[in-house]
């Protein structure tokens, strides 16, 4: 019996990594090879060369720019905010947390476009704000993009510097004031090295999130005349003139930086990592801002107002708008954009409903796959687990659009005998590699908190294999696959740069009609779908949550 | 327990009546046309072509820079049956490529003169530029070109970027044409009073909709009359030194895999039907007996350049790279 569970585990590790080589690992290296290669000679520096011989250095300066600056941006709005929701009493806020979901939640192109409305001659701001128009020459240029990108991004950081200060606990820092340490000698001293560790890596995040990050730059960047990385990579490979040399010269370069910065990122972890988790953990050391409380709270309602309502007041009001430009009167008020939306037959409905089924099947194949991905992971051990578990995880490091222009290159290559390209599977298969990773890691995790005596006890009372799966293993990891497939379905259902590149030509997607409408159409409409698949994305988050607390209890 | 069991069977449940909907996607025999254009005149005739002859249409709606890179990244994978694009250049690049297939439609006899490139494509409609403006903050808008280079305009007056919009880089290019070194000093001057030169076209003419501009030069025509018929304050003329009137090409790909529906979807482009829809989108009919909408300029009351699309076609990228430096 041990002899056939052994076959049974080998069969499986070989199906996962032959998965995962033709679904990932290939589209990754068909990029670098094509790029390194000229005439089937390889030669290290082609993707360099192609860059300064194509003029495309200032792509490259533009996206380390862009990377940086948003990185200080990101800093210096989540450090005060981290501090105050740690270290004083505002701590006691808890839905401070919750509401900073929702910039994290909202598609970077989205929330562009909104501020887009709210900036442009004859938006809101001159309208109704016309002392602020002084920073519309401002926001139209460079400093926008780092901007917006900035509003999007800084949850991360504040996640990281929060948590970081929570676990430097009171002990440390009475230590320092027993010494004679002053306030900003504390700073100084203690608390900043600590959280050198995190918040460097929560920097490099930020970083090689805006270098991979697609909607801002094409919907802000493109027409403000500052291009990256990815608006060119998009270029060179879907736009005339077409030009895979460059494309994939960019896409190498952009994932070899990306894969580079994770790296750094990894030897930064290993190497400053205080313990500071002893055994006896000391209560947080609290400040009181005691008169100055106002300005605490001012500066998290200006935050949030500038980073949640300003884009969503300008999606809504645009989005029920008869035609945009038109004052906001009741008479130019209407539904009938979203009406439309739901109207089956129209594009918008019917792009609303490819998005849906897309992303829903997406979703399960994903929560499948990533299931038998992550329980694979857990129970194998050496050179192999480590391989599946960094291939399944591969997504997560490389920046999408380059794993959509391997997807292109393999799917698409003239020597497959039969492909999917061209049809919406190919959509579907694009969302499951590029969210694999989601569902993988929550069932890892689920997974490795169990208690393994519970196994040992099913086994010693008799249970096969498939029995345990079924009545301890599957129930245990249920709320990592659900999550997972949550995940993946809201991603999906939003998800702009591999819908644009991968879609067959009768297919349009939410996201791309967005864009159209924003780009060339009729902005009321792009506005109402973009409102409509937030709201979708919220409702599916809400009714699975639900469920699954109703079943929990019951 | 069973709990469990009901969400991963909702979850199968759903995802199966995914797969199904999207197996039943695709049936046979359609007709794979890729177009450039408004998107609602692209699915009227796919509509009105379905309706009339049955066959299926899979339409792939984009800019024509889209569609073009589409073209060429399935080259070796051809796909489309017929090709719709918004410049007329760009169908002549299509056919140097060895990518058009002959044919002539029925009513082909009856295109405007010059409309047909030897039965490789043919103009089944038309876009012209003229000088659009707000009426509200304009009240005597001129009759030419030229008459936007004074102080009372300076700052107000914009123009799409002939980067990202064909028919303003036509226009550009056919003005240099015909004009010279008049027509640099032109783009000087205006470059000097505050011309604004940014996005493709649909921004330009909202940017004028919503005053935040008073001007558009090189405005496309069916955008400002459609803007117009919605109530929208703008209004436009054609100057008398000439504008350009871009045929947009319709055309059948020579390696179809449905060749009589191709020829099909093309005969009916110039139906009277197809020709009504394009005059319903204020669009100028591609056919001379077919009228342009009543609350329109047509086509013979439009000052044309003297347009030779082979010297433009070679020459816009140098056109382009001096008008971007006059303007930065």
């Amino acid at each position: 019996m041990r002899a056939k569970q052994t076959i049974r585990r080998h069969g499986n590790t070989a199906i996962a990594i032959a998965l995962l080589t033709v679904l990932i690992l290939i589209p990754v290296v068909m990029v670098l090879l094509r790029s390194f290669t000229v005439d089937r000679v390889f030669h290290p520096l082609n993707p360099i060369r192609t860059i300064l011989e194509g003029e495309l250095a200032e792509v490259l300066f533009n996206s380390l720019q862009l990377g940086i600056t948003v990185v200080i941006f990101t800093t210096v709005i989540a450090a005060p905010l981290a501090y105050l929701t740690s270290k004083t009493e505002l701590a006691r806020a808890r839905w401070i947390d919750v509401a900073l979901l929702i910039p994290f939640m909202t598609p970077p192109y989205i929330a562009t476009m909104g501020w887009i409305l709210f900036m442009q001659p004859r938006g809101v701001v001159e309208e109704y704000l016309p002392f602020l128009s002084i920073f519309q020459p401002l926001f139209f240029s460079f400093w926008g993009v780092a901007f917006v990108m900035s509003l999007n991004l800084y949850p991360f950081i504040y996640l990281v510097i929060k948590n970081n200060l929570i676990e430097i606990t009171g002990s440390l820092e009475d230590a320092g004031a027993v010494h004679g340490g002053s306030f900003w000698y504390r700073m100084r001293r203690i608390i900043l090295p600590l959280l050198l560790s995190g918040y460097s890596m929560g920097a490099l995040l930020i970083f090689v999130k805006t270098l991979a990050e697609f909607g801002t730059p094409a919907t802000l960047g493109r027409r403000v005349g500052f291009y990256v990385f990815t608006t060119e990579i998009y270029q060179y490979t879907r736009m005339f003139p077409i030009d895979f040399a460059r494309g994939t010269a960019l896409a190498s370069v952009l994932l070899i930086t990306c894969m580079l910065i994770w790296y750094v990122q990894q030897l930064i972890a290993n190497k400053y990592k205080y313990s500071i988790v002893g055994g006896r953990s000391g209560g947080r050391k609290m400040y009181s801002l005691g008169k100055f409380r106002f300005l605490g709270w001012a500066y998290i309602g200006l935050l949030l107002l500038v980073s949640i309502g300003v884009p969503y007041w300008s999606i809504i009001t645009a989005s029920l708008l008869r035609f945009w430009g038109a004052d906001i009167t009741l008479a130019n008020i209407t539904f009938d954009h979203y009406i439309e939306l739901f109207t089956p037959g129209t594009l918008g409905g019917s792009s609303l409903w490819n998005s849906v089924y897309l992303s829903v099947i997406a979703a399960t194949i994903a929560m499948f796959l990533g299931t038998f991905l992550g329980v694979l992971i857990v129970r194998s051990r050496g050179f192999l687990q480590r391989f599946i578990d960094s291939s399944s995880l591969l997504s997560n490091t490389v920046p999408r659009i380059v794993i959509v222009v391997g997807l292109i290159l393999l799917w698409n290559s003239p020597w497959l005998p039969a492909t999917i390209y061209n049809t919406a599977a190919m959509v579907a298969v694009a969302y499951v590699v590029a969210f694999l990773p989601y569902t993988v890691q929550y069932v890892k995790a689920s997974y490795q908190q169990i208690d393994i005596s519970l196994f040992h006890a099913a086994q010693v009372s008799g249970a096969k294999p498939g029995y345990i799966n079924r009545r301890i293993l599957f129930p245990l990891i249920r709320p990592g696959m659900v999550s997972g497939w949550i995940m993946t379905f809201i991603i999906s259902v939003r998800e702009l740069v591999a819908s644009m590149m991968i879609r067959p030509p009768h297919i349009e997607t939410s996201a791309t009609f967005i864009f159209r409408q924003f780009d060339q159409g009729v902005i009321p409409l792009g506005m109402a779908m973009a409102f409509t698949t937030v709201g979708i994305t919220v409702v599916v988050l809400l009714i699975v949550q639900g469920g699954q607390k109703q079943l929990g209890n019951g | 327990m069973k709990a469990s069991r009901i969400v991963v069977m909702v979850i199968v449940l759903i995802g199966l009546v995914g797969v199904f909907a999207f197996t039943a996607g695709e049936p046979e025999e359609s007709v794979v046309v890729y177009s450039a254009g408004p998107g609602g005149l692209a699915r009227n005739i796919a509509q009105g072509f379905e309706e009339k002859t049955g066959i299926n249409v899979d339409l792939y709606q984009a800019t024509t820079g889209d569609v073009l890179g589409r073209l060429e990244a399935e080259a070796d994978r051809p796909h489309a049956d017929v090709v719709v694009l918004a410049s007329w250049p760009a169908a002549f690049a299509l056919y140097q490529n060895g990518w058009l297939a002959q044919y002539e439609p029925e009513n082909a006899d009856k295109l405007n003169e010059g409309w047909n490139y030897d039965n490789y494509f043919f103009g089944y409609s038309a876009s012209a530029l003229g000088v659009v403006y707000n009426t509200n903050e304009v009240d005597d808008p001129g009759e030419d070109w030229g008459d936007f280079t004074d102080g009372r305009f300076r700052d107000v007056v914009a123009m799409p970027d002939p980067a990202q919009s064909g028919s303003c880089l036509d226009f550009v290019t056919g003005y240099v044409l015909n004009y010279g070194d008049e027509a640099w000093e032109l783009f000087e001057t205006l470059a000097a009073n505050g011309l604004e030169v940014a996005g493709p076209n649909r921004p330009a003419l909202d940017s004028v909709v919503t005053a935040a501009n008073f001007v558009v030069l090189a405005g496309v025509d069916y955008m400002t009359y459609g803007a117009m018929a919605e109530g929208s304050p703008v209004d436009m003329f054609y100057p008398e030194s000439g504008t350009v009137v871009n045929p947009r090409p319709a055309m059948m790909t020579s390696w179809s895999n449905n060749p009589e529906g191709a020829q099909a979807f093309l005969d009916y482009m110039l139906s009277d039907e197809a020709q009504q829809f394009v005059a319903d989108e204020y669009i100028i009919p591609g056919r001379a007996d077919v009228a342009a909408h009543p609350d329109r300029v047509g086509y013979a009351d439009i000052p044309v350049l003297d347009l030779d699309w082979d010297w433009m076609a070679e020459n816009q990228g140098e056109v382009l790279t001096r008008f971007q430096q006059i303007i930065r």
